[in-house]
């Protein structure tokens, strides 16, 4: 086994990366996130990569930055919603209002590169099956308790017991098992769940814990900054389970004030960050606002920008691209774009009629035509989608042949299912990320029409959706940003886990998944993916028009803010220009 | 009298018992969807099964309504769904904001209405009359959600001279009123000036004052002594039937304006599917609605002789 300068071993796949780099067989962008998650530190990584490229890399935000200047607030129009129960966030906003208070043991920055947070590093085994986690030591709880393996260890036992109904076990797939719940499903079959495997979790002293999964995931430090995977005190049940009534965490703020549908007010703890001595371009460093507000003003973009341009608010979550015109005309004001895989799907339940017909999901995907939705929807940006959840900005993405629309065909498999008449379908659609959603639906509508297949949109309130949104057999559901395709895929599209809400399974995916999932190389993972890709295209499970950009708008008086794909908020190098 | 009022309060309850049994009905007869909706989408059906027992949901139904018009007659209707507190203390709060908003708006909207309803009604057909007509018809047609966004791209956005929303998050601030209540003023005050308008000039061409005009009586009498008192009866009920228009108009214009009163409250709630507050927020305005046409119902009678008369006499 290979040891750096440090003594530390380093993962055999580092070598193979800086190979590839050299070679260019991958690029700057893949090579940081993968030596990263492999447990070089994020300077080193940098380091490295300027080495082998010749170039001279700044840290991201030092280079931007003059003169930063300590105090002040920071008001943000954002939705605030309840916030009891960060295993259970579903929301972005949700992780948000806390994402300051309750921290990751890793997190992605907005270069989409994944770094030690909680943890200090990591290392995995080689057929990355066991991934070790050494935790920082010195951090201590906002109640004075020291933070250790223990919290740790109880949030994973958390995440993966059934009972909490954490979306994380999807996430940790690899650390379950079915098991036989003792009752039975209504065709009498023994009904089955998942739970912990025992032993997926070890403590192996103090400030180390290890994860055993049942099969190779590359994507664990990656796993461990989604919305659901803050970690709390190991005494959070103990205290009643809510974070408002018991708000201890390990972030340099903590809940000062909070009303549903009202406001969010962090303010500064009465201690020092431990965070102020780390080196890291994003979470490091001192912490400069005394305050973060969130004020709610409706989901809708309108409102939170007139808040915005009568200066009640610094910043706005977000800005729809109905906006965008207006929030530039407002002085002062700095748009901000990344572009995301942020996305929606119309997607097709295949145990319910007609849609556990193959041929009518095959029909009903043949009919759309993706490459006239970003300049319709979203005047020219945006990218094309090509059913299969995977975006081109991820870094496993294999591009597949053009996807061709043919309406003949499509009229060719309904009347083979027995549809030779035509057919009525309804679609629901709950605008839950912006009216941009039913656009989508009403110009698919006309896509359909020449195949004889009639588009009913059923819109319907945002909430409303949320309820229906894995029982209606055809919907608009949008997914959110995640850094690596096979991450969606795992929540989404494996047989079985909670958000499958297309109720998809496919032995024959999940094992390709597996594989790729399993994967280091680059090149290699890519190539997997092509299998994984066509699976789940083939077998027509949802219709992906397009990928979204995302906006957002704040004052220029606010500094050292960069805008995150997934509108994750980290605003610990933010300071507010007197 | 007394006996007109006591048949109006009777059926004032009545309906309000009508209301709240088939609100129930709708919303706590599914007891499965109830607990659903307090556990969470993820809660298994054991988790609700417990929780109903628990809550008492396995009673009669209709024990479960006659305890709950108990608990709300006592003010109580249970805890919201998603504020996580008691739906009591949401109510009283959001309706005082409203009452503030609504205040407001009468306060402006009465006076400005009446004054050009009855100059305009005072000459039918002259100058005056058919430019406040012209006027109040066009405020009146456009709707609060379009005049809300002409405003703010005017104030907010152009000139820059007034908040955009008006949540209160740093405290009273009368700035963050003066768009939702312009709103409301401009869209309610053409049609209680085109009722005052149309009552003074009915009651201009009657006999009586046709009658004080040729007896000699300066104009200013004729119009304060006679003409006003008579004109204003027809006004009154429809000022106090925008009691009942203001609390479901206000909707649009608190969430344009993220204000937070009981329009928003009643709207987040049926968003969110948050049953004890729809319950508790529709009762609230049944109850406005019945109680402000039982207020025009006798203020009416009271002002306007001949109704009475016409009652006592059949």
């Amino acid at each position: 086994m290979a040891k750096g300068n440090d003594g530390r071993r380093i993962h055999p796949g580092v070598r193979r990366m800086t190979a590839q780099l050299a070679a260019g067989r991958c690029d700057r962008r893949e090579f940081l996130r993968t030596v990263t998650l492999l447990g070089v530190s994020a300077p080193a990584a940098y380091a490295m990569a300027g080495r082998i490229l010749g170039q001279r890399l700044v840290d991201p935000l030092q280079a931007a930055q003059d003169a930063p200047r300590r105090g002040g607030i920071l008001r943000v129009s954002m939705p605030v919603p309840e916030i009891k129960d960060p295993a259970t966030f579903d929301w972005t906003e949700k992780s948000n209002c806390v994402r300051h208070m309750v921290e990751y043991l890793t997190y992605t920055g907005p270069d989409n590169v994944t770094r030690p947070y909680l943890a200090e590093r990591w290392e995995a085994s080689d057929d990355l099956t066991q991934w070790t986690f050494h935790l920082r030591r010195g951090i201590t709880w906002h109640n004075g308790d020291p933070f250790d393996a223990e919290d740790v260890v109880f949030n994973f036992t958390r995440w993966l017991d059934p009972a909490t109904g954490s979306s994380n076990q999807g996430l940790f797939a690899a650390m379950t098992e079915e098991y036989d719940t003792g009752e039975k499903n209504e065709d009498g079959s023994p009904k089955m769940g998942r739970r912990m495997r025992s032993g997926a979790i070890e403590k192996l002293d103090d400030y180390t814990v290890r994860l055993n999964l049942s099969r190779p995931v590359l994507s664990i430090p990656e796993n461990l900054f989604n919305y659901p995977t803050a970690i709390v005190h190991r005494d959070f049940e103990k205290n009643g389970g809510d974070l408002l009534a018991w708000p201890v965490g390990t972030g340099p703020y903590t809940i000062a004030d909070f009303a549903v549908g009202e406001k969010c007010i962090l303010k500064r703890v009465d201690r020092p960050y431990w965070g102020e001595a780390l080196e890291d371009p994003f979470i490091g460093g001192p912490i400069y606002l005394d305050e973060i507000h969130y004020y709610d003003h409706g989901a809708a973009s309108a409102a939170q920008l007139a808040a915005f341009a009568s200066g009640q608010v610094d910043m706005t979550f977000e800005v729809g691209k109905d906006s965008l015109q207006m929030a530039q005309s407002v002085p002062g004001a700095v748009l901000y774009e990344v572009t995301t895989a942020q996305t929606g799907v119309m997607r097709m339940q295949v145990d319910k009629k007609p849609f556990d017909d193959p041929r009518v999901r095959k029909a009903v995907q043949l009919c759309c035509n993706a490459e006239v939705y970003p300049e319709l929807v979203y005047l020219g940006r945006g990218t094309v989608g090509e059913h299969h959840h995977v975006a081109p900005i991820h870094p496993e993405y294999f591009p597949l042949p053009r996807f061709e629309p043919d309406v003949a065909e499509a009229r060719r498999l309904l009347a083979e299912a027995g549809y030779a008449e035509g057919l009525e379908l309804t679609i629901d659609v709950g605008n839950t990320n912006g009216p941009w959603q039913q656009q989508v639906c009403e110009i698919f509508r006309e896509q359909l029409a020449p195949a004889g297949i009639r588009l009913a949109i059923n819109v319907m309130p945002a909430p409303q959706y949320w309820e229906i949104w894995d029982k209606t057999p055809f919907g608009f559901t949008s997914w959110t940003h995640r850094p690596l395709g096979t991450m969606v895929l795992s929540l989404g599209y494996r047989c079985g886990v909670p958000w499958n809400e297309t109720r998809y399974c496919n032995k024959a995916f999940d094992e390709a998944l597996d594989a790729a999932e399993s994967t280091l190389d680059v090149e290699e993972r890519r190539r997997l993916m092509e299998r994984v890709e066509r699976i789940l295209r083939d077998d027509a499970v949802i219709v992906q028009p397009l990928w979204q950009p995302k906006f957002t708008v704040a004052s220029e008086k606010v500094k050292g803010f960069r805008a995150h794909p997934t509108q994750y908020h980290l605003f610990h190098r933010v300071w507010i220009d007197a | 009298m007394l006996k007109l009022a006591l048949r109006r309060f009777g059926a004032m309850v009545l309906i309000m018992a009508v209301v709240s049994f088939l609100l129930f009905l709708i919303f706590e007869s599914d007891k499965l969807a109830v607990a659903g909706k307090v556990l969470g989408p993820y809660s298994s059906i054991e988790q609700r099964e417990l929780w109903l027992e628990k809550e008492g949901y396995n009673r009669p139904f209709l024990v479960r309504y006659g305890e709950w018009v108990a608990d709300a007659l006592r003010g109580d209707f249970g805890q919201s769904i998603r504020f996580k507190a008691p739906v009591s203390d949401l109510l009283w709060p959001r309706l005082a904001n409203t009452a503030i908003l609504a205040g407001l708006v009468f306060a402006l909207m009465i006076p400005l209405s009446l004054t050009l309803g009855v100059l305009a009604g005072m000459r039918e057909g002259s100058l005056l009359d058919r430019l406040l007509s012209f006027l109040s018809i066009g405020t009146t047609s456009i709707p609060e959600f379009a005049s809300a966004a002409f405003l703010v791209a005017l104030f907010v956005f152009e000139l820059r001279w007034l908040p955009g929303t008006s949540s209160m998050t740093g405290g009273f601030d009368w700035r963050q009123l003066v768009l939702p209540v312009a709103v409301l003023v401009l869209y309610d005050f053409g049609y209680v000036a085109r009722m005052t308008r149309a009552s003074m000039a009915e009651v201009m061409t009657s006999p009586y004052i046709r009658t004080a005009v040729l007896k000699g009586l300066p104009r200013h009498r004729v119009i304060l002594g006679h003409a006003l008192r008579n004109a204003l009866i027809a006004p009154f009920t429809v000022i106090v039937l925008q009691l009942n228009w203001l609390l479901s108009g206000v909707i649009v214009v608190e969430v344009f304006f993220a204000y937070k009163g009981f329009g928003a409250l009643l709207y987040e709630a049926a968003m969110f599917g948050d049953i004890y507050l729809i319950e508790a927020c529709t009762m609230v305005a049944v109850f406005v609605a019945v109680f402000s046409q039982f207020l025009s119902d006798v203020g009416y009678t009271l002002l306007n002789p001949r109704i009475r008369f016409a009652r006592e006499g059949g």
